[in-house]
């Protein structure tokens, strides 16, 4: 009944948004404004519609009815309620469906604001909408239905949306269970917020290729979006870091990022979205760069496209792969379409779109904007070539080949580098003009500080190049920037008689976007602290303890106490080891790796022992034991310095976020 | 308040030749895309067929009976575990120990041999690891990606094939073991069998 309920709301829904896409081309044809406001009503209405049927699939998952195919492949009876809710992301099917609601949801909260200035970009923005939702629910509708029920039928098991002739409903009485892996607080909430992100991304897009349809050229379209934007890299950016901590917690390799295929495909959206936020300054601020920021957004939304279409189409293997899924000729069909139409409209406007003046010194702001920029597609190139050589090496020479992380690592590493470097230098030069003697002038304090950091560093007994140059270049960052604030806060605490934190409140307050900024580049090169600590200074050590036995490294021992093994709930057998860890002769804690198997998908989980602090990570994992006897266990450890900052920076980055996406007072 | 949906027509258009790269590069890209979807669709080899024979060339110290080659044919009338793995495989140092330890449990009787297969890598760093997890079955490199071929495999590691005494395949497992429990619950249904 409800799946019946839940299968209706989506045909509805996906009726009314060919009507929305009809109505809002005819009125922009006949630019009829009644027309468009009906596109934008059906528009508001496949929200509560989808809720609807989300809703119906919660109640269906919470009440673990496996008659439903989707139910019975992601939930089970161990499962508690807050992994039932979450199993809603945890299949193909459900996935899709949590998209399509996500989307109608973030073009209905556009679709509300005023439009009386901007009414000519309202069809076309309800169109570009439109058409993707009908997609996302053509999927879900034809090829990956949640809804759809176990029938026996005479020739076997079926699973249909309707009652096929002569058969019997089947009601398995549990179900096969979420994946464990996915059974981590982390994996709970990392896929909605890379969906978040994906999905937001949609509302720049659209406006864009409305600017390009009617030729608006000004920075309008930008404005508008602007904070939109600042969302959409949010939960981007979140949803990257938390899956990087879910790896760190659950993969029980040590690490947090692997090159592997379906991650590069989200970084690529990233770094083109980067780029995006700072390009879009330029041309707010100079009526410069037009023709690339419509390039960047296009690209930006077509590679989140190109990422998910690699990871839910099977062409692509690796640990976030969907099961192989019939969506994949329909979904590249829905990419071809968006890429050529895009490109199209692109070509179309090309001169519409030069700038308005012309970049008159290599040094100044916007000259190293554009650098920045440059590098960051240079990043982009590296990691769509990584991606996509293994796909035509197999097409030319029949053999497969891939890239391994050392390619991703020796390419990409001066490149952020540089990147670190422009962080460093671009506040300090001038808009508009800039020379080698100003520029100079601003830079030699910070950069012989930052020189000093690294002798300091060098005297202390570092000969790591690698990492000598990342430290010396975090600290520049941070010197640069935190003058930054200490300069203007200063001057502002003069002229006002505010005392020096009240007017630093302030003067984030009324510049928001700037300082907000600065914020999130505090953050990134803290970030940058902890990969760089992981990636030059790891140390690891493997080996078999008898009970009451011990291993050294960097200075810790581990200390092997016992290990037991026993049945807990949610269907698990848990093996757990005790290990005390002690620096030096302190004694800091105690520790308790362990394995978990899962019955139900015989599949086990290692969860690693983690003694974190800010200097540094102790990281160890149970990898073999024996049952009965007490001859012991084999640990794998791993010395991870520094990695604790990776996580400080981000909290640090949601916070210049909130303070650059703030809405600021109407004056 | 008007009506204004105008669309103003564009100024001039984009030179020929850079229109024509830009589709060549579009559609290009489409197209690879297109092919790769038609043989991912095809899916990989299946349990229960026979396995197309191959040769895999051994790394010097880690021959085969002394033999610098082995193929599959030549190993009929035993269990042949192929393991894929490559010295950048995060996930494959996971499971060398265990492949290992299992790999030292049958080799006494010679009913099962272990073949590491090291995919996509470079000869040093591939000694490097194999010394590393102390490992002593026959290993070489995927020459031409060949194996993995054979095997149609997609592009992950590791992965490992079991091929019974007939070449039949047995058993696949995409990402590493996690314990030599497991990979003994792999092979002895083989043995059993025979």
């Amino acid at each position: 009944m409800i799946a019946d309920f839940g299968f209706g709301v989506l045909v509805v829904t996906f009726i009314l948004s060919f009507f929305s896409i009809g109505a809002a081309l005819y009125g922009a044809l006949t630019k009829s404004y009644p027309w468009a406001e009906s596109a934008r009503r059906a528009m508001l209405l496949t929200f509560p519609l989808l809720t609807l049927s989300s809703l119906a699939l919660l109640y269906l998952l919470v009440g673990g009815h496996y008659e439903i195919q989707y139910v019975y492949s992601v939930t089970s009876n161990s499962m508690p309620l807050y992994l039932r809710i979450t199993a809603l992301w945890g299949g193909q099917a459900g996935s899709l469906l949590f998209w399509a609601w996500l989307l109608s949801a973030f073009t209905s909260a556009v679709t509300l604001r005023k439009w009386e200035r901007d009414r000519e970009f309202l069809p076309w923005v309800i169109l570009v909408s439109s058409v993707t939702l009908a997609f996302f629910l053509s999927l879900v509708i034809f090829f990956e239905n949640p809804f759809m029920s176990w029938w026996q039928t005479v020739s076997g098991e079926v699973a249909a949306m309707f009652r096929p002739a002569g058969a019997v409903l089947l009601t398995p009485r549990d179900g096969r269970g979420l994946n464990p892996l996915l059974r981590h607080p982390g994996m709970i909430v990392h896929p909605p917020l890379l969906y978040l992100g994906f999905v937001a991304y949609i509302i720049p897009f659209a406006f864009a290729i409305a600017a390009l349809i009617t030729g608006r050229t000004d920075d309008r379209w930008i404005r508008i979006t602007r904070r939109w934007t600042l969302w959409a890299w949010l939960f981007l950016s979140l949803g990257l870091v938390l899956g990087a901590r879910w790896a760190y917690d659950v993969l029980g390799w040590g690490g947090y990022w692997g090159w592997d295929p379906v991650e590069i495909a989200s970084l690529m959206p990233w770094l083109t979205g980067t780029a995006f936020l700072h390009s879009v300054i330029i041309q707010e601020k100079r009526g410069m760069l037009k023709q690339w920021n419509m390039l960047l957004i296009i690209l930006t939304y077509d590679l989140v496209l190109f990422g998910t279409f690699l990871t839910r189409s099977g062409v692509l293997s690796s640990v976030h792969s969907f099961a192989q899924s019939a969506i994949g000729p329909m979904f590249f069909a829905f990419i071809g379409l968006t890429f050529v139409s895009s490109v199209s409209l692109l070509i179309y406007r090309w001169n519409d779109f030069k700038a308005e003046v012309e970049m008159k010194s290599m040094l100044s702001r916007e000259a190293l904007f554009t650098l920045n920029n440059l590098i960051f597609i240079g990043v982009l190139i590296v990691c769509f070539w990584g991606v996509i050589f293994p796909l035509i090496s197999e097409l030319v020479t029949n053999q497969k080949v891939t890239v391994g992380p050392p390619f991703y690592e020796r390419a990409t590493a001066p490149l952020f580098g540089a990147l670190m470097l422009l962080m460093g230098v671009a506040p300090l030069s001038a808009w508009g003009h800039s020379t080698i003697k100003t520029l100079g002038r601003a830079l030699w304090k910070p950069a012989l500080l930052a020189a000093l950091v690294m002798a300091v560093i060098l005297a202390a007994g570092m000969r790591n190049a690698v990492a000598l140059i990342g430290f010396g270049l975090v600290a520049l960052v941070l010197i640069v920037t935190l003058y930054e604030f200490w300069r203007a806060a200063r001057a502002r605490s003069k002229t006002s008689a505010e005392n020096f934190f009240l007017a630093l409140w302030k003067l984030t307050g009324r510049n928001r976007r700037r300082y907000g900024g600065h914020i999130i580049h505090i953050s990134m090169v803290l970030m940058a602290i902890g990969i760089l600590g992981i990636e030059v200074f790891q140390t690891e050590t493997q080996g078999t303890l008898p009970q009451g036995s011990s291993l050294e490294l960097a200075g810790y021992t581990v200390k092997f106490d016992s290990v037991a093994q026993f049945d807990t709930a949610g269907g698990r057998n848990v093996t757990r080891a005790v290990v005390s860890v002690f620096k030096g002769d302190r004694y800091l804690g105690d520790l308790y790796p362990r394995r978990d198997y899962y019955y139900e998908s015989s599949q086990p989980m290692t969860i690693p022992g983690l003694y974190s602090t800010l200097a540094d990570d102790m990281y160890i994992i149970l990898v073999d034991w024996q049952p009965i006897s007490a001859s012991g266990a084999t640990f794998k450890v791993y010395h991870n310095p520094l990695v604790n900052w990776l996580w400080i920076g981000t909290f640090i980055f949601v916070f210049g976020i909130l303070v650059a996406a703030w809405p600021e007072k109407d004056s | 308040m008007t009506d204004n949906f105008a669309n103003t027509a564009p100024k001039r258009a984009v030179p020929l030749w850079a229109q024509i790269l830009v589709w060549i590069g579009l559609l290009g890209l489409l197209g690879i895309l297109a092919v790769s979807l038609m043989k991912s669709q095809q899916g990989t080899v299946q349990l229960g067929k026979e396995i197309p024979d191959f040769t895999l060339t051994l790394f010097k110290g880690y021959e085969y009976n002394g033999q610098p080659q082995v193929s599959l044919a030549e190993l009929r009338g035993k269990v042949v575990v192929v393991n894929i793995w490559a010295s950048w495989c995060k996930p494959c140092e996971h499971e060398a120990p265990d492949l290992e330890a299992a790999w030292r449990i049958y080799q006494p009787a010679g009913e099962v041999i272990f073949l590491g297969v090291d995919y996509v890598d470079t000869e040093p760093e591939a000694r490097s690891y194999l010394a590393k997890f102390d490992i002593t079955y026959p290993n070489g490199p995927d020459l031409g990606t060949r194996i993995s071929q054979a095997l149609n495999r997609r592009m992950g590691v590791p992965e490992t094939y079991i091929i019974d005494q007939q070449g039949i395949l047995r058993f696949i497992k995409i990402g590493p073991f996690a314990s030599v429990a497991e990979i003994q619950a792999a092979i002895s249904p083989l043995l059993a069998g025979k």
